[in-house]
């Protein structure tokens, strides 16, 4: 075969077996852009992150690490700051040759966001890498900055053409991390950009919830089973209970907190990316596209009901004490307007126009200064139509429930009606727990890592697309309008949030799980 | 921990469930049950890649220690724990004197987690026909170490000759990070390989093997050519128009990878110990077919993996084989048992 035509085939990869499942996928030789590198996530979650892969044999041989930022660093200086990141943060163990092996390959570029000379000298750093680290043209750019920021770097990238394909002759991938805009308009209108400055398919929106193993394995659960599928419709469930729950409280964030508050924070990403993980019909493939589809569909279908007072309660933590602590309020915290009126907790129940979930509240909350960090999704399924018991004999037998833990203790946990063991009958509830750290021990790897891996690799299934966005938008728009110049309900740091969004749930004869 | 003496398949069975009970882990999860099959004088190595790999996955460990199949009276001595020096799961170490090691099924079976995948694995010579094994046929995997062998080679043809799927050996397992290295460098590769070599002990399995599975994958012939000493060294592979590509050991630790058109580039190698090679074996619980093809390409054998992946037990006993005597007993047997507490 001469030389033309073996250019011309698609290249496969003789060595690679899909029943060969001992090796790992590996991505190609690539550059991980970082902006705004010497920021919080980047130290605490990026460095350690692409260490942890590292050390798992996972990134390529030619991998090179670029950091931007303002700062009148070397690529030295900045080798030490990544490296004290990575020895802090990393959750695998610290071993001198991993990282010995990946100092060459970290570079830093100092230089503003609105500076022409800096990105200049970015586009020719990278042009070099290509030669001098192999790295083909291929890179993805991580934006950890401030929204604000986002359409200055995406300009810069656009006029320097880093953006494009074609020119870079690899491919060229960015990461959004949240806000994707701050109302649907806003959100259109950073999509149609970043859209534009790359193309749609290079765009990875991160939503770290979805990196974790739990959310994957809901996919599992279920649509590897055939237990839960046949009861997972409205003929069963009598409503769903999703919560991330946080203990810490706006900590160093005011600024941005108090113009974004906890629907736009939370609810408008987490909350209802889990809520379509949730209600989503089966993917006809497991592949990003299938799935993401199954995920907007659910998104479109959500239905706000038409007295917002009686089901959207949103509330702001007053002093209080948790955790054997006595902790400020909301109007205390540092650079807090004293008459703000932005929400901390925000509970709300939507409804699902599919034939499958017709008349299922799904109820959300999320807050802040909770009484502990958690995020679950429950299931909460009908009571059975009659009981053949003597009506005491059942008194303390609840609803079925299969709850999905996503952190912490990650696992599943069923509850379900037993008989306490004894000469007389009596049913009460029990819980069952599938710890998943205890069945699967060997430690599930970081959001981030995984999430970093799959950019890597091109593999957008845990990524929301555009549209996802903008429908999730499209349902928290009514609601900001809703509460536009209402006061927030108060509740007591260290509470399960005000007792209006009890009442909520009291008043249609439900109650919240505690968590 | 419950220590039992001269007892009974059936005492141990009730010892575990006592354990569990006063444990308070009465629904402890378990995903497979390994069976260990080890000679009294590796026993402390096998239990602690044991554990280790029981930190990667739940399992309930059954190791079986067979001894002095001469003795004329069987005797069943076992030690039941949970959570401790075997690992955070349910354990059970069994010594089987006696005819009783013909029959070790009969204190396996009913110790076996309900429904969950057995794997034996054979820290010990395993025997020339999985099949004269209960304890192998009773598995759904089966793992051997064909590098403890005298002639590791000839060990090796041996599990090739009595290959079926759900079989493997650590000697592949110790190849993954060549294999996996090897395929990352194909990733970018824009021309074909034309032949390939692996430098290393001519008779090391891993080298042979790792010499199949290149040979089934790009349909060349491979060469094992002899290296400095044992373990794989490094692999050739000769492409069609440009310098040849070349993976091989450095400084002990380190891994060198050298290509046309690129500098070279040198990653660490950790040595990984046989509980890690054990814990990766575990995590793929169904038949290994590249293990397969690269097992039958090493020795010339087609069609391995369309064997049948169940073996009938054949009856075979040592005391009849006047040819090959068994070897004598292990003559450090209270030493080994200096280390259990008391009752």
């Amino acid at each position: 075969m001469n030389r033309q035509r073996a250019a011309d085939l698609p290249h496969t990869n003789p060595l690679r077996d899909p029943r060969d499942r001992r090796l790992p996928r590996v991505p190609e030789p690539c550059a991980l852009v970082v902006f705004g590198v010497t920021g919080d996530l980047a130290r605490k979650k990026l460095i350690p992150a692409v260490y942890d892969l590292a050390n798992r044999g996972l990134l390529p041989t030619d991998f090179v690490l670029l950091g931007f930022a303002r700062r009148d660093w070397d690529h030295g200086a900045f080798e030490d700051v990544a490296k004290n990141a990575a020895r802090e943060h990393s959750r695998t163990p610290w071993r001198q040759d991993v990282w010995r092996r990946l100092i060459g390959n970290i570079k830093f570029v100092p230089g503003a966001f609105d500076d022409d000379a800096a990105f200049d000298q970015l586009a020719a750093t990278l042009g070099q890498l290509r030669d001098s680290h192999g790295i083909r043209g291929n890179a993805a750019f991580y934006l950890s900055v401030p929204p604000t920021m986002f359409p200055v770097v995406l300009r810069q990238l656009a006029r320097t053409g880093m953006a494009d394909n074609d020119r870079s002759g690899g491919w060229r991938r960015v990461v959004v991390e949240k806000p994707f805009g701050h109302d649907l308009d806003s959100s259109r209108e950073l999509n149609a950009l970043v859209d534009d400055v790359f193309t749609a398919p290079d765009v990875f929106r991160i939503d770290h919830y979805l990196g974790k193993e739990t959310v994957q394995n809901l996919l599992a659960l279920r649509f590897a089973n055939t237990l839960f599928e046949p009861v997972w419709n409205a003929n069963y469930v009598d409503s769903v209970q999703i919560t991330m729950a946080e203990d810490v409280g706006i900590e160093s964030r005011a600024a941005f907190y108090d113009r974004t508050g906890a629907a736009r924070d939370v609810l408008q990403n987490h909350l209802l990316q889990l809520l379509a993980l949730t209600a989503m019909e089966e993917p006809v493939e497991f592949t990003a596209d299938a799935i993401r589809t199954e995920k907007l569909k659910v998104l479109r279908a959500i239905t706000l009901p038409r007295d917002l007072a009686d089901a959207a309660v949103r509330g702001q933590y007053a002093q209080g004490w948790l955790a054997g602590e006595r902790v400020n309020g909301y109007l205390q915290e540092k650079d807090v307007p004293a008459e703000s009126t932005t929400e901390t907790f925000a509970a709300v129940r939507l409804g699902l126009g599919t034939r499958r979930w017709a008349g299922v509240p799904f109820y959300l909350r999320t807050g802040k200064r909770l009484p502990r960090r958690v995020t679950e999704i429950a299931v909460v399924f009908r009571q059975a139509p009659h009981l053949p018991f003597v009506a005491t004999d059942t008194e303390e037998l609840g609803h079925n429930q299969l709850v999905i833990r996503v952190q912490p203790d990650e696992g599943v946990t069923m509850k379900f009606g037993s008989k306490v063991p004894g000469s007389t009958m009596e049913v009460r509830d029990v819980a069952m727990d599938f710890l998943y750290g205890e069945q699967f021990t060997e430690s599930s790897p970081e959001a981030y890592e995984r999430l970093l891996l799959d950019v890597l690799l091109g593999d957008a299934t845990l990524f929301p697309r555009n549209d996802e966005v903008e429908a999730s938008w499209r349902v928290i728009d009514p609601l900001e309008e809703f509460w536009t110049g209402t006061q927030p309900f108060q509740y007591r740091a260290g509470e399960w949030g005000p007792k209006e969004a009890d009442q909520m749930l009291g008043r249609h004869g439900r109650r919240w799980r505690r968590p | 921990m419950t220590t039992l003496w001269d007892t009974s398949g059936t005492a141990v069975v009730k010892a575990l469930a006592a354990e569990r009970r006063s444990g308070g882990s009465m629904t402890s999860g378990c995903v497979l049950t390994l069976v260990v099959v080890v000679d009294e004088k590796d026993v402390h190595e096998a239990e602690e890649a044991a554990a280790r790999a029981a930190q990667a996955h739940p399992l309930r460990l059954l190791i079986v220690i067979r001894r002095q199949i001469e003795t004329p009276v069987p005797r069943l001595d076992a030690e039941v724990t949970i959570g401790g020096r075997l690992g955070p799961g349910e354990a059970v170490v069994m010594r089987m004197y006696g005819r009783l090691g013909l029959h070790a099924e009969s204190v396996v079976l009913p110790l076996l987690a309900p429904d969950a995948p057995v794997v034996t694995w054979w820290h010990a010579q395993p025997p020339d026909l999985i099949a004269h094994d209960p304890l192998g046929v009773l598995a759904d995997r089966r793992v051997t170490d064909s590098s403890l062998a005298a002639d590791p080679r000839a060990a090796l043809a041996l599990r090739a000759n009595d290959y079926a799927p759900g079989d493997t050996d650590l000697a592949w397992t110790r190849t993954t990070a060549w294999r996996s290295d090897l395929a990352s460098a194909f990733d970018t590769l824009r021309c074909r390989p034309t032949a390939a070599s692996v430098q290393g002990g001519d008779t090391d399995p891993s080298a042979l093997l790792l010499a199949g599975w290149l040979s089934s994958r790009l349909a060349t012939p491979v060469s094992v050519q002899a290296g400095e000493g044992y373990g794989i060294d490094g692999v050739r592979i000769g492409l069609e128009d440009t310098h040849d590509l070349l993976l091989c050991r450095s400084n002990g630790d380190h891994v060198v990878l050298q290509r046309a058109g690129a500098a070279d580039s040198t990653s660490p190698r950790a040595e990984r110990d046989l509980g890690d090679l054990l814990a990766e074996e575990l995590r793929h619980l169904d038949a290994d077919q590249p293990y397969g093809e690269a097992l039958g390409a090493a020795f010339g054998l087609a069609d391995l993996t369309n064997r049948p992946p169940t073996r009938v037990h054949i009856w075979h006993d040592p005391m009849q084989q006047t040819a090959t005597p068994e070897p004598a007993g292990p003559s450090r047997t209270a030493g080994a048992r200096r280390d259990r507490p008391a009752p």
